[in-house]
């Protein structure tokens, strides 16, 4: 599925994702400023395969996928994968393709926006996702909307002479039994 | 693709043959074995043709292997791994492992798992193997996992649902130094004489 028009604070809405906006991020994915954390900087990055990509994830009923625009211009996307509907959950996925805002809070607002969407209008039960540990920016936009550790993988990865683990993060609506605490709305 | 055989002990992983599609839309229908979540399940229940087409889709799948369990003249079970980022994949994923239940109790799972994780470390040398996918009520997995080595590393909370309730899921992982340490002596092969290397 693609996702519906949400508002946020600061500049930053989440958007319907378009074609052009995928054949941007594939375009994003490809630089060394943007993927220290993600994949391993290879792939079918035609603009082909770009297309083939977004109709599948458009004609996907088990996920969710928006375009993050930040004073209305396309600068990332995310997403709620492979819902399950018997368990409610999902995992969830986020990329900003323009290392220049980074540190804006354009993420937070994002997972944050996404985050309530999963409870108000999927009425999910659990979103988990994979962030590597050493990605502050990501895993506290994360934090910031409820995630909290619920595991940690040791040497995921390997970049730079440097071993990388993974952390695992995983969030609840205010409201469930698992009773982890989830911050309430700001807005939006 | 399809796994070749690996030999353990009591089971040999083989070549998944035509007729084991029935047993898969048997295991795959039973509850007793849909029980262990994700682990339990490669697909839904479906007409025996369509088992045949995903049959096909395995095969052509480069990133999935899927072996047969079997001992002696029976068919046992199944295990199914992933290449985690194929095509330069390090580290392997359980995906599916499955005694069936009319099997249980006879060793079978613990010496299929050990034969699988001599395959991955020994023959294959790849540097990690991992699941995310055991309940936490899966006492047999979790046996075999640990004492092959694996630790927890991961628990998240109410992520299976069955029998009108929520189930908790732990996540696993061995490194290859582990198992080299705890299996010095779980080789496919003996070392070769230094002469005969040349």
């Amino acid at each position: 599925m693609i996702g519906p028009r949400l508002e946020g604070n600061g500049g930053v809405s989440l958007g319907p994702m378009t074609l052009a906006d995928r054949k941007q991020m594939t375009r994003a994915m490809q630089e060394p400023e943007t993927s220290r954390f993600w994949g391993g900087r290879y792939g079918d990055y035609r603009d082909e395969a770009a297309e083939e990509r977004y109709k599948k994830d458009a004609e996907d009923p088990n996920s969710v996928n928006w375009t993050i625009a930040y004073q209305g211009e396309t600068v990332g996307m995310t997403g709620l994968f492979d819902i399950d509907w018997a368990a409610r959950d999902c995992e969830s996925g986020i990329f900003i393709g323009r290392s220049d805002l980074y540190g804006r809070g354009i993420a937070s607002e994002a997972v944050r926006l996404r985050t309530e969407f999963a409870w108000r209008e999927l009425r999910l039960h659990r979103v988990h996702n994979w962030i590597s540990l050493r990605n502050r920016g990501s895993r506290r936009a994360n934090e910031k909307a409820g995630y909290r550790q619920m595991g940690l993988m040791r040497h995921y990865g390997f970049r730079s002479g440097q071993w990388y683990d993974d952390w695992l993060g995983e969030v609840f609506p205010p409201d469930s039994p698992a009773g982890i605490f989830v911050p309430p709305s700001k807005g939006g | 693709m399809f796994g070749g055989t690996v030999r353990g002990k009591l089971t040999t992983l083989r070549l998944p043959v035509d007729a084991d599609l029935a047993l898969h839309q048997r295991w795959a229908a039973d509850m007793r074995v849909r029980r262990a979540g994700p682990i339990g399940r490669w697909h839904e229940p479906a007409a025996t043709a369509t088992w045949k087409e995903r049959w096909t889709e395995q095969a052509k799948d480069k990133s999935s292997l899927l072996w047969s369990i079997a001992a002696g003249d029976a068919t046992v079970g199944y295990a199914r791994i992933g290449f985690e980022g194929a095509p330069h994949a390090e580290v392997i994923g359980l995906e599916q492992f499955v005694i069936d239940p009319a099997h249980a109790r006879n060793g079978y799972g613990w010496d299929a798992a050990l034969a699988l994780h001599r395959w991955i470390f020994d023959f294959m040398h790849f540097r990690m193997a991992a699941t995310d996918a055991i309940a936490a009520d899966d006492a047999g997995r979790q046996r075999i996992l640990e004492r092959l080595g694996h630790v927890r590393f991961g628990h998240g909370h109410e992520v299976y649902y069955r029998d009108g309730a929520y189930v908790d899921q732990y996540l696993y992982q061995l490194e290859r130094e582990t198992w080299d340490e705890r299996w010095p002596n779980e080789r496919e092969y003996p070392p070769l004489p230094e002469e005969l290397e040349r």
